[in-house]
């Protein structure tokens, strides 16, 4: 499998989800929108990593050409940060697996809302073995998956599942189960995205980041014609997230000094 | 002997003292290797564990080349801003440059592999990592090195992929004061080769270790690293150790039949979670018995000891052994044999006590005492000497007629083969009786029994060991007795003095036994006297005859002894 179908697939939940459920992609609806701050989001994974007391590092410096707002360890959204349309009813699972690569220290994606009993596929696109497992899941212990394997678990019911790897400890991965999960997309690095629903009805549209909603749940009414929203969904606060980079700011400053001294 | 016993009890307790200060050197010794390796250990460890740091810094300085590199810049801004893939051309371009700065690279600073990652982590191009070749969906974008590194960190990390790798990560920007483009990230594999670089430049032997297993080893000259594979067995215990686990080294833990000491550290990065880590180990200053120090000194010790020093504290010990074994022994020895040289030679008739020392003089006393003894009892009874075995035939008329003197009823000499029977006196000095001569003095002859008759003659008692001896041979005079003054003999005067002394020595003798001298003339005691010279001269070629004279049986007799040269 090719890197770009790779892509499309993880990217493409959403559109899987429509198809699954939707008589047919050219009756279906968009929802179109934008998320805001999410600057303001924190990986805890990157956020647990410079911790001085974790030893990750013997030193990390920062390079002082890039500018304060760059340096706050803001997730990756177009993995980490999922769009849900949430439809007033209950949902049936995907027919079909949903592709979830395992590669790079992480999953894509990191953060992913489905129906309860989706079948959730793991591939491995690193060269070397992983060693995944749920953790406090019984239907997922931990297994090995050598190099372009898979392994396949499906959602055992609602709740927030988390996934991780023995062998790569900065692999940490949300799988939400939600009955009413109608669509799932992930917006760009620009924080675009658009949700393509199986049928005109009322939604919910949430995000998810790190297992756990993000952001105003923001209510849309499709009637056969997409939908955009016109205000972002503020996810955080940039204000805070300017301030937590200020604060990383002089923690570093004192690690410098540290290191100095 | 006290001295001598003194010195040995001395060089007794100096060799037990050696042995002992030898023994108690060992144990401190090697309590002392062990501390010192302890201590060695823990530097090592240090010293590693800096290097590693050290190295990563200087590292990612050399990173730097990459990410001033405007083709790496500007593709990696294209592969960001290109949201579905990575495209073609940036992979090309990142890909030539990253192979051409790390050419340029030293040798010391050079990576084992190198990486370009663009904004969503996606891996744009590599260099050295094979194992990644053809994998379109490779990434790195998970790892925090690598996110921080796309924040605009510069930073290290211990990755444990296929294999342990120290890596280091830096921002590319294309302008300042922008988000980073990318990030480009070193790595160097820790394998052999990188343990062999960090040995030789710390001096530690080090084992690198993940997943309960040693993937490197390095270890400086004269240390031999299979040593090392040893942790393997420890690992389980060493990571159990509380020190381990909290603070990321372990204690000092001593495994292996050679006590081989070792430090177990954390790797930082992901590999601390991951339980990698590596081992510092030393073999202890050890020595296998008081002896074993013979083996740990090298040239430099065996020069620093002071050879002379020792050699003259031998040679001085020895010295003062010999001087109290000569002085204690050697000579005291000397002296008595001298001495008893002297008796045997007749030249001492008794040994002086005072010139000997501590044994030698009781054993003097007690020679003199026996001698006395000997003496009071007239002598050892022996057997009647054959004069005749010594003189040959002697004359129908012995030369003993001296012996005869007026008035006196002189004994007729008994025969030879009657050795008990009295030996009588020649009855008138014109036809002298010489008495039996004694076997040789190997045969150890008893004297005759001569009782002599009141009045009678002195016998002339030719039994004494000096007349049995050949005068060929080296005279052997039996030690003239006498009783109290009387028993010492005559000394060899020359002439008629001498007979003169020895005639008034008998004489006197006589008189203190009781005997009748009436008539007894000293010209009939000379006339004895020379006739049994000459015969003695003839038969044994002596130069003179020594008379002496000494009680037998209560009785005064005569001794004749042929002296030769």
């Amino acid at each position: 499998m090719t890197r770009t179908k790779a892509h499309r697939v993880a990217l493409g939940a959403a559109v899987a989800f429509l198809v699954s459920g939707a008589p047919g992609l050219a009756q279906a609806a968009k929802i179109k929108g934008k998320v805001a701050g999410w600057r303001g989001l924190l990986n805890p994974v990157w956020d647990e990593a410079r911790d001085p007391k974790k030893h990750g590092y013997t030193f990390r410096e920062v390079v002082p050409t890039v500018r304060a707002e760059y340096r706050a360890l803001f997730p990756n959204i177009p993995k980490e940060l999922c769009i849900v349309a949430l439809a007033a009813g209950k949902q049936a699972p995907q027919r079909t697996a949903i592709l979830i690569r395992v590669g790079g220290g992480r999953t894509t994606p990191v953060t992913i809302v489905v129906p309860p009993q989706t079948q959730l596929q793991f591939l491995n696109t690193d060269p070397f073995k992983h060693r995944l497992y749920g953790v406090g899941v019984q239907t997922f212990q931990v297994g090995e998956t050598v190099k372009g394997a898979h392994r396949d678990w499906a959602v055992p019911g609602p709740g927030s599942f988390e996934i991780r790897d023995e062998a790569a400890p900065s692999l940490r991965t949300w799988v939400i189960g939600e009955p009413n999960v109608a669509a799932i997309a992930y917006p760009s690095l620009k924080g675009e995205f658009q949700l393509t629903l199986p049928a005109d009805g009322s939604y919910t549209v949430q995000a998810y980041f790190a297992g756990k909603k993000v952001g105003p749940a923001v209510p849309v009414e499709v009637k056969g014609r997409d939908v955009d929203l016109k205000v972002p969904i503020k996810v955080a606060e940039e204000k805070k997230a300017k301030k937590k980079d200020d604060k990383e700011k002089d923690e570093d400053k004192s690690d410098d000094d540290k290191d100095k001294k | 002997m006290v001295l001598s016993r003194v010195w040995y009890a001395v060089l007794g307790l100096l060799l037990a003292v050696g042995a002992f200060v030898l023994f108690m050197a060992e144990g401190m010794y090697n309590r002392v290797g062990a501390r010192s390796m302890g201590e060695a250990l823990n530097s090592d460890s240090q010293v590693v564990s800096w290097y590693l740091g050290n190295d990563a810094r200087q590292r990612s300085a050399m990173l730097i080349e990459f990410a001033l590199h405007p083709d790496i810049a500007k593709y990696l801004a294209k592969s960001s801003d290109s949201e579905s893939k990575v495209p073609e051309d940036a992979k090309d371009k990142v890909g030539a440059a990253l192979r051409a700065v790390n050419d340029k690279i030293p040798t010391d600073f050079s990576f084992d592999a190198v990486f370009a990652v663009d904004q969503y982590g996606r891996v744009v191009a590599h260099t050295g990592y094979e194992q990644a070749s053809g994998l379109e969906d490779f990434e790195l974008g998970g790892y925090p090195v690598v996110a921080d590194a796309l924040h605009g960190f510069i930073r290290d990390d211990t990755l444990v992929l296929d294999r342990i790798y120290r890596v280091v990560t830096r921002p590319v920007e294309v302008e300042a004061g922008s988000a980073p483009a990318g990030a480009i990230m070193g790595a160097r594999i820790i394998d052999d080769k990188f343990a062999r670089e960090l040995s030789s430049r710390t001096g530690a032997a080090v084992a690198f270790y993940t997943k309960g297993e040693r993937v490197a080893a390095g270890s400086p000259e004269g240390f031999d690293k299979s040593q090392l594979d040893q942790i393997i067995t420890d690992l389980p215990n060493a990571t159990g150790d509380a020190d381990y686990t909290e603070k990321g080294r372990s204690s000092i833990r001593t495994i292996g039949g050679a006590g081989l000491g070792v430090q177990y550290s954390r790797l930082p990065g992901e590999a601390w979670e991951l339980g990698a880590g590596f081992a510092v180990g030393r073999l202890p200053a050890h020595v296998d018995g008081p002896l074993g120090f013979f083996k740990q000194a090298d040239d430099k010790d065996k020069k620093r000891v002071p050879v002379i020093l020792v050699a003259l504290i031998a040679i001085g010990a020895m010295g003062v052994g010999f001087v109290f074994s000569i002085f204690e022994h050697s000579r005291p020895l000397w002296i008595f044999r001298r001495e008893a040289g002297r008796l045997a030679k007749g030249q001492a008739d008794q040994l002086a006590p005072s010139k000997f020392r501590g044994i030698y003089r009781k054993i003097a006393i007690d020679l003199n005492d026996g001698i006395d003894q000997v003496a009071a009892k007239g002598g050892v009874p022996r057997r009647a000497a054959d004069l005749k075995q010594v003189l040959g035939d002697i004359p129908a008329e012995p030369q003993m007629s001296a012996f005869s003197f007026p008035g006196d009823s002189v004994p007729q000499p008994s025969s030879a083969s009657e050795p008990e029977a009295p030996a009588p006196l020649p009855s008138a000095p014109s036809s002298p009786r010489l008495p039996k001569v004694p076997p040789r003095l190997g045969a150890q002859a008893q004297p005759a029994q001569q009782p002599a008759a009141p009045g009678a003659q002195p016998p002339f008692d030719s039994t004494l060991p000096s007349m049995e001896a050949s005068p060929a041979a080296a005279p052997r005079p039996p030690p003239p007795r006498r009783s109290g003054a009387d028993a010492s003999p005559t000394p060899p005067p020359a002439g008629a003095n001498e007979w003169r002394q020895v005639y008034e020595d008998f004489v006197a003798l006589k008189k203190q036994c009781g005997e009748n001298v009436d008539g007894f003339t000293y010209e009939k005691f000379e006339q004895t006297l020379k006739k049994n010279r000459d015969a003695l001269v003839a038969r044994h070629g002596a130069s003179r005859v020594k008379f002496s004279v000494y009680v037998k049986d209560g009785k005064a007799a005569l001794k004749a002894s042929p002296i030769k040269g």
